[in-house]
């Protein structure tokens, strides 16, 4: 009988294991403090300096293994039965099945997601996307110090990997060396989504500078991008703003953050 | 044996749960409909809807603030203007659904406040707010752009977007002060 | 009346006959009317897909008369490739080719433009071409993300040769990538007919490492600033025109080279070794210069030259800045072949050793000086001292036989004048001669100027050669009698000593 029950209780374990995957290990965190920076997209015109407060962010992007146990939990983000309206066509493309990666790249950092389809996933575990000076603050780091922007040899490294053919493969999620808050793939992997999306109001001719033009943007206008050496940030603003919210991209990735809801 | 016929009700109703929790949402709406996403609208006089508070009808649907001093009383002119310009049928049908991008300070009471400053008719138009994720989520959606500065005011793109009556996006347009053309052609069809 | 319309129509007809248009002249102070009259109206026709080619090749004329609506789809690529021997680049193109592909429209066209970003491509896009008459020349109206495409449409309204650039933050390092091309907006009446149409774009670009070290380099983001390039280069890569992929020609054909500078920093000093640009249309535009060796291309900007090829022989184009043409990689071939034209470039003729005429060897003039000096000097090594310098001084005037140059120079050779009074001799080296003098009979009125630059032992060596020579009965003159004759004689004004 007690042989029955235990094997009864594997099978039920067994059957009902995807329920329970909420708590399966997921990236872990890293805390970051709070601060002010400035920041490559002034909030406003003569505000050239941004705050945020203390948070704490996956200390690697999240990967095709990650978002295929999401995948099976939510089968409406599966991409044989995604609304249209939330992802676009190449959503998941690369996935060997609509339910799995693959093997070969299950390490890797998924790509092909798009922003609602992140947006859910870090929804689903509790969390969101880190908003856009979040991730500037983490990504400010070098491996030593906690801001390494005006280092042009740091800026040069991550220019390098602009120059990566994008046909080689992507290395392994958080296989990279972390920088000075312990958090990994910050450069040289993929982009990353950032929840204020629609707030990186950058005119699309990245040349204009401080668009004049009131009725296209109330208020003041586009951003002005500041720090215009700053080629590396400069280029990942550029990317994000030339993205739609439904859009995917294969160099596209992100990872999720708990903390204060930033403004919106 | 009757234990063995517990154990497979469980593992049936396990098995259940997990396609139930599984299931897909009903295919109410076309792939391509912004009303797939659910979201919890409060209009001007307290009522709750979903975003697909005017489906069957095709809609003009926006993003503004109450407050905002610039571009959006230029919206409801331009909203209006391109009512105007459609026959009295097609203005009966056409609904207009205005959402909220400051949350915090548009309550239905500042929404009904403003309705009745610029004598909306609030049998065809909605003035609505809901939770500052749907704010966001909805934006993107119709691809609109918002910031808010630190004063308090809002930083916003222009669009006004074509529903069909299933909420699909038909056409965007983000002309301010004049009907735009190429919107009221799309609408007359 | 039949006669002369028979005789006007054959007239016509003759004049129309060939496809040479008659080129139009556009005077220096006549303008086209620039974009206020390059709107020819709504398209006509059914709408027509752009032919676009890679470089260095041209699309064939649009031969269109009418403005028409023209589809162009222009896919953005980031490829990895050699920029020079064993060195590899990750360019960002248009259409897979640096500088990329050539789009060629007539004024007055529509153009309905695609621009597509390839999945693959890291970085969004979009596009500025130079052509347009629209807020960033399109730019804002094309930021394509990786995967996805977008449209607009313009109208060509002024002719001229233009440049296309990608313009997305930080648009230097989207030009130094590799992101530009040339739009030719055909003036209405077309160009003239060439033999050979081809596409050339210049453009600098930056390295992490040096100049043809090897492996993969990547941007270097410092030296873009610093306006420092690693290579300059002619179509993106340093063999893009040379060798096997030079550009070709015959003899007695008619080149046209549309050549653009991409930049994204350098000024380009163009110029094509061994020929002459008959004709360049400075800038793209619509006047033109004659006979031009070397032409500015601004960057960001272009130029349309013309020539026509009479010489066979390989043809160098460089940048005239002329390092970069050499350490840098700015260099391309053009390969004319066909027959020689001595008549007009003949190749070397002569190729002999040069030595100055009038030196001579030295040799004996020094070893009569250690002799001198030694107190040991013979009439021998005076009169071959003597000689080499007769030669480098005296045969000038007197003829290296001595025999002078009748009525004008008095001989030397067999000299009554010179044989009879060696000691007057040696004056007039020294002062010089002026006036009538009778020597064998004739009389010479010249000037012989004082040998001032001559020393004694010069002197000495020079006239016991010419006593001894030709026939001459012989004699000396030593150095202390040179010495004695210069002290007692008065020099004239401005002799050397």
């Amino acid at each position: 009988m007690r042989e029955a029950t235990r094997c009864g209780w594997l099978l039920a374990l067994a059957v009902c294991a995807p329920c329970l995957w909420a708590v399966q290990p997921a990236p872990e965190r890293a805390k970051i403090p709070g601060g002010t920076f400035a920041t490559i997209l002034p909030p406003a015109d003569k505000v050239k300096l941004a705050t945020v407060r203390a948070f704490a962010i996956d200390r690697r992007t999240v990967s095709n293994a990650d978002f295929a146990r999401f995948v099976l939990d939510h089968p409406e983000w599966r991409r044989d039965r995604v609304a249209r309206v939330f992802a676009d066509p190449g959503y998941l493309q690369h996935w060997s099945s609509p339910t799995g990666a693959g093997k070969s790249i299950d390490a890797q950092p998924v790509t092909q997601v798009s922003w609602f389809a992140a947006k859910a996933y870090c929804e689903a575990r509790g969390a969101r996307l880190p908003s856009w000076y979040e991730w500037e603050f983490v990504a400010a780091a070098s491996e030593s110090v906690p801001d390494a922007r005006a280092d042009p040899q740091w800026r040069q490294s991550i220019l390098d990997w602009y120059a990566r053919p994008a046909t080689a493969g992507l290395p392994a999620a958080g296989s990279t060396r972390p920088n000075f808050y312990g958090v990994r793939d910050v450069h040289g992997i993929v982009w990353e989504w950032v929840l204020d999306l629609g707030s990186m109001m950058v005119s699309a001719d990245n040349r204009e500078q401080g668009d004049p033009d009131l009725k296209r943007f109330c208020g003041t206008g586009a951003l002005t991008m500041e720090e215009k050496e700053n080629y590396a940030m400069l280029m990942r603003v550029a990317t994000l703003s030339s993205m739609q919210a439904s859009y995917t991209s294969s160099t596209m990735g992100f990872r999720c953050a708990v903390g204060p809801d930033p403004a919106p | 044996m009757r234990r063995l016929a517990g154990w497979l009700s469980l593992l049936l109703v396990c098995t259940a749960l997990n396609t139930t929790l599984g299931a897909e949402p009903p295919a109410q709406y076309p792939p391509t409909s912004i009303y797939q996403l659910e979201a919890a609208l409060t209009d001007q006089d307290g009522g709750l809807h979903g975003l697909d508070v005017y489906r069957g009808h095709p809609v003009l649907i926006t993003m503004f603030y109450a407050s905002c001093p610039a571009s959006c009383p230029l919206i409801i002119d331009t909203l209006r203007a391109t009512e105007k310009d459609l026959t009295a049928a097609q203005r009966a049908d056409l609904r207009v659904l205005m959402i909220s991008i400051d949350p915090e300070r548009d309550t239905p009471a500042a929404l009904k406040s403003l309705a009745g400053t610029r004598r909306i008719d609030t049998t065809r138009w909605t003035l609505a707010r809901t939770d500052a994720a749907s704010v966001r989520t909805i934006a993107a959606l119709l691809n609109l752009q918002y910031r808010k500065l630190p004063n308090g005011e809002y930083n916003h793109s222009t669009v006004i977007a074509l529903l069909t009556p299933q909420g699909e996006i038909e056409t965007r347009s983000s002309k301010l002060g004049t009907a735009d053309a190429a919107l009221l052609a799309r609408m007359r069809n | 009346m039949k006669k002369w319309l028979v005789l006007v129509a054959a007239a016509t007809v003759l004049t129309a006959c060939g496809d040479r248009k008659p080129a139009v002249v556009v005077p220096a102070s006549v303008d086209t009317g620039g974009s206020r009259h390059g709107d020819f109206g709504p398209p006509q026709g059914e709408p027509v897909m752009a032919v676009l080619t890679s470089p260095p090749h041209v699309p064939p004329a649009t031969g269109r008369s009418a403005p028409a609506k023209v589809i162009v789809e222009l896919e953005v690529q980031e490829v990895e490739r050699e920029i020079a021997e064993g060195v590899k680049y990750t360019f960002w193109t248009f259409g897979g080719t640096v500088p990329g592909s050539f789009i060629r429209v007539r004024q007055g066209d529509t153009v309905e433009f695609h621009l597509k970003n390839h999945p693959s491509s890291k970085m969004p896009h979009n596009i500025d071409l130079h052509g347009v008459t629209g807020p960033g020349g399109g730019a804002a109206s094309t930021f394509t993300a990786p995967g996805h495409r977008t449209q607009f449409t313009f109208k060509a309204l002024n002719q001229g040769l233009y440049v296309y650039h990608c313009a997305t933050a930080p648009v230097g390092m989207h030009v130094a990538n590799g992101m530009y091309g040339l739009i030719l907006v055909e003036p209405p009446q077309g160009l003239s007919h060439v033999d050979h149409e081809y596409y050339v774009m210049q453009g600098d670009f930056y390295t992490v490492g040096k100049y043809r070290e090897k492996g993969h380099q990547a941007f270097d983001m410092q030296k873009a600033i610093d306006e420092n390039p690693t290579y300059v280069l002619f179509n993106g890569a340093e063999t893009a025109l040379t060798g096997p992929n030079a550009l070709k020609a015959q003899t007695g054909e008619s080149v046209r080279m549309f050549v653009g500078n991409g930049g994204p920093n350098l000024v380009s000093s163009f110029h094509l070794i061994g020929e002459i640009f008959d004709k360049v249309q400075y800038e793209g535009g619509t006047h033109f210069q004659e006979n031009v060796q070397t032409t500015l291309i601004p960057a960001g900007g272009a130029v349309t030259v013309e020539f026509h090829t009479e010489v066979p022989g390989n043809y160098v184009l460089v940048d005239h800045s002329i390092f970069r043409a050499f350490n840098k990689g700015a260099l391309a071939i053009l390969e004319v072949s066909g027959g020689p034209r001595l008549e007009i470039y003949s190749g070397k003729q002569v190729d002999e050793s040069y030595l100055s005429e009038k030196v001579g060897d030295l040799a004996p003039v020094s070893v009569a000086v250690a002799a001198s000096a030694a107190g040991t000097l013979t009439k021998e090594q005076q009169i071959q001292a003597g000689a080499v310098l007769f030669k480098g001084t005296c045969s000038t005037c007197h003829q290296e036989d001595g025999k002078g140059l009748p009525n004008v120079f008095p001989p030397l050779a067999g000299s009554d004048f010179l044989l009879a009074d060696s000691k007057r001799a040696i004056g007039i080296v020294l002062n010089g001669l002026t006036g009538p003098v009778t020597v064998n009979g004739n009389t010479f009125t010249s000037v012989m100027p004082p040998m001032s630059q001559l020393n004694d032992d010069a002197i000495a060596n020079i006239l016991t050669y010419a006593l001894n020579s030709w026939g001459n009965s012989g004699g000396q003159v030593t150095t202390k009698q040179v010495q004695a004759v210069r002290a007692t004689t008065k020099r004239p004004e401005g002799a050397a000593h």
